[in-house]
């Protein structure tokens, strides 16, 4: 051990602590699993230090060991598991404390946020019983009118309206973001000193999610908090955190300030990610940078570097020895307040990455392909599909013997657009909205429906027997959201693709033939057609689901979040595939997405739907760049972007509330109720989005067609949000 | 370490570097199933019970069916190794006879009621609506019938099927009423498996709803059937276990562990071994069949941790 450290680090080699000294210290922490496949390294050797007040995000996609490692931290990890190193919590040694000795810290000193909303608050007790019973549990001398006080002041601090009266209610009478809130209000109930959240943002809406966000800002701006915020996603963390670490394969790769990481990365693995984020604020097409490959399996020793496999600059010095983490020769400023972990890359090539390394190049980006038809005029080209007002009402039944109907749900009430060939239209919006039931309703394609759905020149009316429905269904076919739940875990890859072949009746030997020009045509080897879905990883798994879609040669793909389930260096690989499709075959696309980014990046056309209509929609750059309808303002506001100086000074609009429940929906404008623009407005003028439905239309030709009577209507201060 | 170069790594390493090592989800199942080790127990009891079952008499030169004037109600000995009756039968034989015949009902019973309610469950689920309604009907309805009552009718031979023997009689009456249950599970598993989207993607696809069921919902309930048909066969064996001993199920001649026991329990005092022989065996019959299911239940749970710790395999990497 070296004698030249300081004093700080002393006191800590003593086991004490020092109040200027980092609350959180990670040191060599190594976690490792049994598996089937033998023994996973989950986590291979993780340091750092969190100091009071900061935030950390752990960057890395699914798999890399960042939500192990604050399993760990909590303590939270099954006993199988085996843990080394060492986790100090003001300079108190965490592991290898008992369960019960464990209690004493968890949810006191150290806290956390989960990402699934839904299931982590028990559904049989009311939101304050689980308010209080945090607050019981450590501090047992509390009276009760003591802590129902602070219980209705925790819900106030989250932004829960009428915080008193809620305190009763269960958790399903709360949306999920407003769950996500009762249980950051836990979580930070007894003023912990570091507060992990884990995903918190993933299962929300973009709307919610900004929200939260905000929330998650003001808990740490009230109790001082330091937070580790562990996300796949460069943007949330872009204005949030101070420090970032990404890790891969278990081991942190490179870690620096936000600016360190964002704007000068030293790890080709970091430089890949951020290319291969779609942007919201560019207009740009270009493909995106695709990160091949998968990462390393952890059963086995890692002799190399571990990105080698997949790292388009490695040489040979690479595959000997895995590099450690190195300062960043040169550019570190040692001194700099908050700056706890230096900039520090695992790559020996961090000085060739200097400066301005363009991603694209590096990582051999394809070029942006042509269609066609893109030369074409839109109103020349062929419609291939039309729907015609199209609604789908829900009876709202009540009574459990005799049902009777207490209202309507307007899940899709009056759709009409139309998607014209080699053009890519995508439906964007909260869940709730009815963005899926309109895909359903597109995909059922029966007589009986209200409206009209015209599938290449064939009419939902006209289709009542079996040959003219087959016939509709080799013109469209769909891609699901859930790679792994769309493909049956019993069937080969073989068998999946040649389920629509063998329908249509194809022989035997054309079959096979059409199966290796599919797996081809998506960039999957031939040769694997005999495994079963299981041993793909999760974006090749996407492949097959769009090489079964192509199989029956449509005209038109229903995209349902094609991308939503994959990791961001995988999601780069199947977008660059399907904008390749659509210009190779011609295809049209249909995709419902709530990542604007990814919309903005493929699509041509975007319709923007809130409560069953559609409010705007347009060509994609008219609607991102020049949003006229205030929920699309608030919707682009909301999506953050992986730039840490823009994120920081950028204005959002936080929406209040909910999307209302379609049973009491407003009668005049749908959406009066969160509008920043209609709660700035003068009561005169208020009355009118009261009383009268706002008509879908273009304000000039060629401009796009939005539902507002006040476009450019001034929004409300307190809905804007801007961090300093 | 550097140095020592493992051949049986290298080759492992190689073949990670065209895809990871993915086990066939069957290798998994059985070698969890045979890392319980009461499990594995069990199905040794089991499979040992059953060759009794059948090579059994030939540990005996004697058969149910011939009297020992010499050794009547005498306990073990050298010339019948498990004593005889009060009527001078050799009770090995009769053991070996009444084990077959409740193995026998409990395999036909557990695997065609397995068969039943898969059938049935799928399809109420797949149609759903009316067909449904109806079909779960029928099946609350016979839930409720009083199954004892059915036995003791349909056993006494006022049911005019009086040709069958009594032990095919009691198979019909117990598959007619041991269904159910499992085809309420299946139903209900396969409506969640009809959300999936690949039944979905089928659907829209325009697959016929026949090939759907059989080709994506039977195969995907396996595992729940597997385990459904070693449960069923328990439970067979119990009920002519039960039915027996009250005297409504298996009739003589035929003879069962049921019988055996019934008829033993008056003179448990006098003639102990008569009781406890057939007891134990139908214990070991219905107890190794219970460790084994525990162990199945186990191999076929993603999440039991019958993976085994890190921990420990860790330590002897250490010490290695």
């Amino acid at each position: 051990m070296s004698t030249n450290t300081t004093p700080v680090e002393r006191l800590r080699d003593a086991g004490l602590y020092s109040p200027g000294d980092a609350v959180l210290s990670v040191r060599d922490l190594n976690v490792r699993f049994n598996s089937e496949n033998g023994v996973v390294h989950a986590v291979r050797g993780v340091d750092f230090d969190l100091m009071p007040g900061k935030t950390l995000g752990i960057v890395g996609e699914s798999g890399s060991g960042k939500s192990v490692t604050s399993m760990a931290v909590m303590g939270l990890l099954p006993e199988t598991a085996d843990i080394t190193g060492s986790v100090r919590f003001k300079g108190k040694e965490l592991l290898g404390l008992s369960d019960k000795a464990m209690c004493k810290h968890r949810g006191s000193d150290i806290a956390m946020v989960f990402q699934d909303p839904l299931s982590s608050l028990t559904p049989v007790y009311t939101v304050g019983t689980q308010i209080i019973e945090a607050l019981t549990v450590h501090n047992p001398t509390m009276s009760k009118q003591a802590k129902e006080a602070r219980a209705v002041d925790l819900l106030r601090m989250v932004g829960i309206p009428s915080p008193k009266d809620r305190l009763k209610a269960f958790p399903h009478e709360f949306s999920g973001g407003m769950r996500q809130r009762v249980m950051i209000a836990i979580a930070i109930a007894n003023d912990p000193r570091v507060l992990i959240a884990d995903e918190p943002t993933t299962a929300l809406d973009v709307t919610i999610q900004a929200q939260v966000l905000e929330v998650l800002h003001t808990a740490q701006e009230e109790t001082g908090a330091a937070v580790v915020m562990i996300t796949h996603d460069l943007g949330v963390v872009a204005g949030m955190a101070d420090d970032i670490m990404v890790m891969y394969a278990g081991k942190p790769v490179e870690t620096g300030t936000v600016e360190d990481i964002y704007y000068n990365p030293r790890m080709p693995y970091t430089l890949g990610l951020l290319g291969a984020v779609p942007r919201i604020d560019t207009a740009t097409k270009q493909s995106l940078v695709p990160i091949e490959g998968t990462p390393p399996n952890l059963a086995l020793p890692v002799t190399g570097c571990s990105f080698a496999a997949r790292c388009p600059m490695v040489s040979d010095a690479c595959l000997h020895g895995e590099p450690e983490l190195f300062p960043v020769p040169g550019v570190s400023v040692p001194g700099v307040e908050g700056q706890t972990l230096g900039h520090k890359a695992a790559c020996i090539k961090a000085e060739e990455l200097s400066g301005n390394a363009d991603a694209h190049k590096i990582f051999h980006a394809p070029p942006k392909p042509v269609s066609k038809f893109d030369g074409v005029a839109r109103v020349e080209r062929d419609k291939v599909l039309e729907l015609k007002d199209v609604k789908k009402h829900f009876p709202l039944l009540k009574g459990a013997l005799i049902k009777r109907r207490i209202g309507t749900v307007k899940a899709v009430d009056g759709l009409s657009f139309d998607i014209r060939e080699g053009e890519c239209v995508s439906i964007v919006g909260e869940s709730g909205c009815g963005k899926t039931t309109t895909l359903l309703e597109i995909m059922e394609f029966h007589p009986d429906q209200v409206g009209e759905v015209v599938i290449g020149g064939v009419s939902n009316k006209v289709a009542t027997d079996h040959k003219t429905k087959m016939a509709m269904r080799k013109e469209m076919q769909m891609v699901f959201q859930d790679p792994t739940g769309a493909l049956d875990p019993r069937f080969t890859v073989y068998e999946v693709l040649a389920e629509p072949l063998e329908n249509l009746g194809m022989p035997k030997a054309a079959i096979r033939k059409r199966i290796m020009e599919l797996m081809k045509l998506v960039g999957l080897q031939p040769d694997h057609v005999n495994r079963f879905p299981n041993q793909f990883s999760g974006g090749q798994r996407q492949r097959i689901g769009i090489a079964r879609a192509l199989a029956v040669n449509p005209k038109l793909v229903v995209l349902d979040e094609p991308v939503s389930a994959l990791d961001v260096s995988v999601q780069a690989g199947v977008i660059n595939l399907l904008d390749q499709l659509r210009a190779e075959l011609g295809l049209s696309y249909l995709m419902v997405a709530h990542d604007l980014s990814v919309v903005r990046h493929i699509s041509d056309r975007v319709a923007v739907m809130y409560l069953g209509n559609i409010v705007e929609t347009g060509d994609v750059d008219d609607v991102f760049d020049n949003p006229r309808h205030p929920y699309t303002r608030a919707l682009l506001s909301a999506i953050p972007v992986p730039d840490p100086q823009l994120e920081r000074t950028r204005e959002r609009i936080i929406l209040e509330g909910d999307l209302p429940s379609p049973l009491d929906a407003p009668k005049g404008c749908n959406f009066a109720t969160r509008c920043p623009v209609f709660a700035a407005l003068p009561a005169a003028k208020q009355e009118k989005c009261l009383t009268l439905e706002p008509p879908l239309a273009s304000e000039e030709e060629g401009a796009q067609d939005f539902a507002c009577f006040f476009p450019d209507g001034e929004i409300d201060a307190d809905m804007l949000v801007v961090h300093a | 370490m550097t140095n020592i170069i493992d051949p049986i790594a290298e080759i492992d390493e190689s073949r990670v570097g065209d895809q990871d090592v993915v086990i066939g989800k069957s290798r998994i199942i059985f070698r969890r199933f045979m890392r319980n080790r009461t499990a594995v127990a069990g199905l040794f009891i089991f499979v040992a019970l059953f060759l009794f079952s059948i090579f059994g008499g030939f540990l005996t030169q004697w058969d149910k069916d011939t009297l020992d004037p010499l050794n009547i109600g005498m306990p073990p000995s050298p010339d019948h190794l498990l004593g005889t009756t009060q009527a001078g039968i050799d009770l090995m034989a009769l053991i070996v006879d009444g084990t077959r015949t409740s193995i026998l009902i409990g395999l036909i019973v557990g695997g065609v009621s397995v068969l039943i309610s898969a059938v049935y469950g799928c399809t109420m689920a797949f149609f759903g609506g009316k067909v449904d309604a109806t079909m779960l009907f029928i099946l609350e309805a016979l839930i409720m019938m009083p199954a004892i009552l059915v036995v003791a009718v349909a056993t006494s031979g006022s049911g005019g099927l009086k040709d069958l023997p009594s032990w095919l009689l009691l198979v019909v009456v117990l598959l007619f009423f041991s269904w159910m249950g499992t085809a309420r599970l299946v139903r209900s598993l396969s409506m969640s498996l009809m959300q999936r989207d690949y039944v979905k993607a089928a659907k829209y696809m325009g697959v016929p709803s026949r090939r759907i069921v059989w080709r994506h919902l039977v195969p995907n309930i396996g595992s729940l059937l597997v385990l459904d048909f070693t449960r069923g066969i328990t439970g067979a064996i119990l009920a002519e276990v039960a039915f027996s001993f009250i005297g409504i199920g298996i009739k003589l001649p035929d003879v069962s562990l049921g019988v055996l026991i019934g008829q033993a329990t008056g003179q448990v005092s006098s003639f102990p071994w008569m009781f406890w022989v057939p007891l134990t065996v139908m214990f070991l019959l219905t107890g190794s069949l219970a460790m084994m299911n525990d162990g199945l239940r186990d191999a076929f749970d993603p999440s039991s941790s019958s993976i085994g710790r890190a921990k420990t395999k860790t330590a002897k990497k250490v010490t290695k």
